[in-house]
């Protein structure tokens, strides 16, 4: 079975976005007001945020994009009381709505926010992709069109689209990624089998020294970045 | 037995009111429920940032004060300590009154509350791993001993409920110490994460139960004209000061371990961060050295009004604990990648007070107390009113007047 992962060279990120707005069209992710996004209520499954280091004269600007992490040991899917959320047998860690109770036990475990919840009905707006919506023969878990309000949803590696491609025999990774990766510009996102030593992101990470978010508490991300 | 319980009359003009005022308030629980369930939880104050606010806040609050006062009740029906026999029956009462409060504030908190029932399919609909799913045990099992233990305090049958309170106070010491591992075990948040969290937990329940206990007994004695020997407050006012150095010694110690670790940005952030005064002012100021000041003072530690300062400051300040959990435990912003995160992501979480969600916890606490005072005019918690208890006996004939009432 292939174990997905994504590759972000940050070398190659320039901090447009293309990826969150792609996400957010993708999987109809509500935009949320200013004001909700201050109040940091306005879920955001993929997000991109900037670091500082040292003073001006001498300061650095890191832009680092950030999906859910999938993690192979995952908080999240440890504390979840209702099963809700679990890995699925390609590593992909899924978050079932009908299941979800809504405790929000989730977000406080989760080490890198990318756990919303989900605060209100949200308004229903038209479907923006080109393609047709996904075919809804997983109806537990696929949150569109009809958005659950009081649970917790997050960022699903665009699991729909992967599952199409296996159908129709396309190869992932090459011929479909998720919407994030498809979306940027500069190519700085890599998707693909984390086990197949041929694929690309199992390449790039051969090649260049690469770390993960918050390493220290061994949660074993399967999202990577090139320095 | 030498010692006979009653009801209250319940029909004085200030019983009246105080019923009404609580059914008003109970009924705005329901309101803001109802508000809540229909407008999605954007009516409160919690955010992706802050995710669990003040219903957690009350539950965990809540299930220490039960657990202490069924601790507390040990005294009288484990231990058989005769001076505690008057007060005997109305821990037991209020403490299973106070988990159920627990558990609405919780139920309420879910974003899906009729999906509750997952927590109880074990194994084949919850995690048994988490938390939740281990406490939905803990709980069930309290609540069902609970209503066990107050049932036999009830029919006097003095050996079954030493048996049944025995497992009930090694149970709600259980129940508490799981809370605390709810919080404790989150590896991720600095302010949360400690293997002493269930034991602070259990001790900081103590602290509150006990303090609560003496505050009800005093107030529902004084209101129903009742004569309560001062020796059993003091005492209990002893019990108190005692549980809260071993708290304030398990907090520091706590603490200081954190503090001592170079990694030490939690302990600073609740420190020195905008949620300070939960910590430094309720927690350690109300909770620890105003009451230790009190009772260890010659003349106010004597006093019946000192004890009542005391635990009045002890049950505000174990809630300001409970609340200097939930809020700054999630508020600091998590060290995604070294360097100053800009922005929102980067930005300690801010807990807005929204009047629905202060309202749900209004509603819950009077709730608990509309129970309790309807409890008293319905079941024999209280011994009978006259000062010297040879005397009461004499006077029995009324009481047994009206039991068959009830029971009919």
């Amino acid at each position: 079975m292939a174990k997905w992962g994504m590759v972000i060279d940050l070398g190659k990120c320039t901090g447009c976005q293309s990826c969150s707005f792609a996400c957010k069209a993708e999987n109809d992710v509500p935009h949320g007001s200013p004001e909700e996004q201050q109040q940091r209520r306005a879920p955001f499954w993929h997000k991109v945020f900037a670091v500082s280091q040292g003073e001006y004269p001498t300061q650095r600007i890191n832009l680092i994009p950030m999906p859910c992490m999938h993690c192979e040991d995952a908080p999240c899917v440890v504390v979840c009381p209702a099963k809700a959320t679990y890995h699925r047998e390609d590593g992909i860690v899924i978050q079932n709505f009908r299941r979800c109770i809504g405790c929000r036990y989730c977000i406080v475990a989760c080490p890198y926010g990318v756990r919303n919840f989900n605060f209100k009905d949200q308004a229903v707006e038209p479907y923006h992709r080109p393609d047709l919506p996904p075919e809804r023969t997983d109806k537990g878990i696929w949150p569109y069109p009809e958005r659950v309000r009081g649970v917790v949803e997050k960022c699903t590696f665009c699991f729909h689209r992967i599952d199409q491609a296996i159908r129709d025999g396309k190869k992932v990774g090459t011929d479909v990624v998720p919407a994030c990766a498809e979306a940027c510009p500069a190519h700085a996102i890599s998707f693909g089998d984390l086990e197949d030593p041929a694929s690309e992101v199992s390449q790039l990470l051969a090649s260049r020294g690469s770390f993960r978010l918050r390493e220290e508490l061994n949660t074993e991300p399967r999202v990577y970045y090139l320095d | 037995m030498d010692l006979t319980y009653t009801t209250i009359e319940g029909k004085s003009k200030g019983y009246r009111t105080l019923v009404t005022v609580l059914g008003v308030l109970v009924a705005v629980l329901f309101t803001a429920f109802l508000v809540a369930y229909l407008k999605g939880q954007q009516v409160w104050g919690i955010s992706n940032a802050i995710p669990w606010g003040q219903l957690i806040t009350l539950d965990i609050f809540f299930i220490g004060l039960s657990a202490g006062a069924i601790v507390v009740s040990g005294l009288s029906y484990v231990l058989g300590r005769k001076e505690y026999k008057p007060i005997g029956r109305m821990a037991v009462f209020m403490g299973l009154l106070i988990f159920v409060g627990a558990m609405v504030s919780v139920l309420v908190d879910l974003g899906r509350p009729e999906k509750f029932w997952r927590l109880f399919g074990y194994f084949y609909s919850n995690n048994m791993t988490s938390m939740f799913a281990l406490n939905s045990v803990w709980y069930g099992g309290y609540l069902l001993l609970m209503i066990v233990y107050l049932f036999l305090a009830l029919e006097n049958k003095t050996k079954l409920a030493m048996i049944i309170g025995t497992i009930d106070v090694l149970w709600a010491v259980g129940v508490h110490s799981f809370t605390g591992a709810i919080f404790g075990l989150i590896g991720s948040r600095e302010v949360l994460t400690s293997p002493l969290k269930p034991f602070e937990f259990i001790t900081a329940a103590l602290t509150s139960g006990t303090a609560l206990l003496i505050l009800v007994v005093l107030l529902t004695f004084k209101l129903s004209k009742r004569y309560i020997d001062k020796k059993v407050i003091f005492s209990l006012g002893r019990l108190l000061s005692v549980i809260i150095i071993v708290l304030g010694v398990m907090i520091f110690f706590d603490k200081l371990t954190h503090a001592y670790y170079p990694a030490r940005e939690g302990v600073m952030f609740l420190f020195t961060g905008p949620y300070w005064w939960l910590f430094w002012v309720l927690q350690i100021g109300m909770g620890i050295l105003i009451p230790l000041a009190i009772l260890f003072h010659p003349k106010a530690g004597k006093s019946i009004k000192g004890v009542v300062i005391a635990a009045s400051s002890v049950v505000i300040g174990v809630f300001g604990e409970r609340l200097a959990i939930t809020i700054p435990g999630t508020a600091q912003a998590q060290p995604l990648y070294p360097g100053t995160i800009e922005g929102v992501w980067g930005a300690t979480g801010i807990f807005r007070i929204t009047p629905w969600e202060t309202a749900l916890t209004i509603g819950i606490i009077s709730l608990v107390a509309l129970l309790f005072v309807l409890g008293l005019k319905y079941l024999e918690l209280l011994p009978k009113s006259e000062p010297p208890p040879e005397e009461a006996t004499a006077a029995a004939a009324p009481a047994s007047e009206t039991k068959p009432d009830k029971a009919a």
